[in-house]
């Protein structure tokens, strides 16, 4: 199977041509770093994503705080994992990197504070 | 009146990186003027990765980005002031302040314009039909939910495929909404085309390319928008209207630098760019007024907007340390297949970065660079777009002795 395409990793946006079968790459070019390699082995076998949304705060100088996943997640729980931070609530103060989420849908998926919030 | 050695005009990406790099090169009595209530500008409600991958060589997020410059800000003592709106400058270098404070008056020897972009609106693109409630600029959507708690809607079609509008596409879905398409005019996206495929293709929306919005409907709130497919020379192509129910319409149709203080203060501006013409160090036309960002010209990547600020700060420096003198003045010349390109004179002969965007996508292009009729550098690229700014960089050799500067895309 031959397919095309767009890395996401950085801005350059490297058009990346592929021919596979099954999860087994046969021919790869286009990619002017190893990351859009690794990106396009990837989203053969299991996309990954990072996940950003935000969380509500209880008693912080801003209503909610902006999270993400330390490491990118499976493209498949994207969309769940945005309906659980929805219910989820936090309180100020906040740090960058704190954990205010972990082990969501008993897949390993935390969710670390992005923005600094203070009480 | 308050004397200062620097100041600047915005405490966003543009104005933090400057303030920095100005302290870094021993300049402490600097003033940032802000006039939001916290320091990173926009970069605060960009809550998705991809930020700093150049400057970091780590993918963070807006805030996460933000907060670097704000800790060096802070570790180094730079006054700032947040609440505060410049509303006068003038070319003596004058600026009037409005605070809770009161007006206050500050001369300074070196001013750093760095006021960011704001978001072209429907009245900017004249789209006709009734005026509900329900209509935002991707931007704006952007801060109400990532800042403020507030959702805009359900049902949501976006016009125009800019960036903002493609991580808003993105947003809204993972937050429940059902975003039905991202129309454009264009026959080519004006986003990334790494955002289109992370933020649409991954979630199955629509990007209806030479398509655009002809009517809005709504009593009181939003109802529906009509769209229609455009032909080669922009036409509406007959038969092509359907209506779209929604309730919210997102518009990324474009970025304008703020140039109203550069105006009052009769700095002479580019028609193309929206930002004022700058020498090779971004000095406007007055000198000791400097400019970087996106008031300069607008950016796709924050990164670069870092990386110009201290690149225009050697140009500061230089001015104030009295080493700034005028040698000559070349206009740089553009030929055929680029749109703009900063800066737009040179001054003297310095190793210079030159920032072009195309007027449409192409692929294996060259770019040239004369000294009258003599090739003085060449860049191939594999392709263009005019959603990804170039960037080109000639050393001071390479520029050495030139006369007529011309620059064209083959």
């Amino acid at each position: 199977m031959h397919r095309e395409f767009v890395c996401i990793i950085c801005p350059n946006s490297c058009r990346i041509s592929v021919e596979y079968e099954g999860t087994n790459i046969k021919n790869i070019k286009g990619y002017e770093c190893p990351k859009g390699k690794d990106y396009v082995k990837n989203e053969i076998i299991n996309p990954l994503r990072v996940f950003t949304g935000s969380v509500l705060v209880e008693n912080g100088d801003f209503s909610l705080v902006s999270v993400k996943t330390p490491s990118p997640i499976s493209k498949k729980y994207l969309k769940k994992v945005g309906e659980i931070t929805h219910r989820i609530k936090v309180e100020a103060p906040i740090e960058i990197g704190q954990v205010v989420a972990f082990n969501l849908l008993n897949k390993n998926i935390d969710l670390i504070a992005t923005r600094k919030i203070k009480k | 009146m308050q004397e200062k050695e620097v100041i600047i005009i915005g405490g966003g990406a543009a104005g933090l990186a400057a303030a920095v790099a100005c302290h870094q090169k021993g300049i402490e009595d600097i003033l940032i003027i802000e006039r939001g209530d916290y320091l990173g500008g926009i970069l605060n409600q960009c809550i998705h990765d991809g930020f700093g991958l150049e400057k970091f060589n780590t993918s963070l997020t807006g805030p996460e980005y933000a907060q670097r410059y704000i800790d060096k800000v802070a570790n180094r003592k730079i006054p700032f002031l947040l609440n505060s709106m410049v509303v006068g400058l003038t070319p003596q270098k004058e600026v009037v302040v409005v605070n809770s404070q009161g007006l206050q008056h500050y001369r300074a020897r070196v001013i750093i314009l760095a006021m960011g972009c704001r978001e072209r609106t429907r009245g900017a693109i004249n789209i006709p039909g009734a005026r509900p409630s329900g209509i935002y600029t991707a931007g704006v959507a952007q801060e109400l939910i990532n800042l403020k708690n507030y959702m805009v809607g359900e049902k949501i079609v976006v016009l125009g495929s800019g960036d903002i509008g493609l991580i808003m596409a993105r947003r809204l879905t993972l937050e429940g909404a059902k975003v039905i398409m991202v129309a454009e005019k264009l026959p080519y996206s004006s986003g990334l085309p790494r955002n289109i495929n992370q933020c649409l293709y991954d979630f199955d929306i629509p990007l209806l390319l030479s398509h655009t919005v002809v009517d809005i409907e709504g009593n009181g709130r939003l109802s529906g928008v009509t769209i229609a497919q455009l032909g080669k020379r922009g036409g509406i192509i007959t038969g092509s209207k359907r209506k779209i129910t929604c309730d919210t319409l997102l518009l990324s149709v474009g970025l304008i630098p703020e140039n109203e203080l550069s105006r009052e203060a009769d700095i002479v501006l580019d028609n193309i760019t929206g930002g004022p013409q700058v020498d090779e160090r971004g000095q406007t036309s007055i000198p000791g007024i400097f400019s970087c960002g996106n008031v300069l010209q607008v950016h796709d990547i924050v990164d670069n907007v870092s990386l110009e600020a201290e690149y225009i700060v050697e140009g500061v420096v230089e001015y104030l340390e009295g080493k700034l003198n005028k040698e000559r003045e070349i206009k740089v010349e553009l030929r055929n297949g680029l749109r703009y390109v900063v800066p737009q004179t040179l001054i003297r002969v310095k190793d210079t970065i030159f920032s072009f965007r195309v007027n449409q996508p192409g692929e294996k292009k060259v770019i040239v660079f004369e000294n009258g009729k003599k090739v003085i550098k060449k860049k191939f690229l594999r392709r263009v777009n005019p959603a990804e700014m170039i960037r080109v960089k000639l050393s001071s050799s390479e520029l050495e002795g030139i006369k007529r500067l011309k620059v064209r895309l083959v």
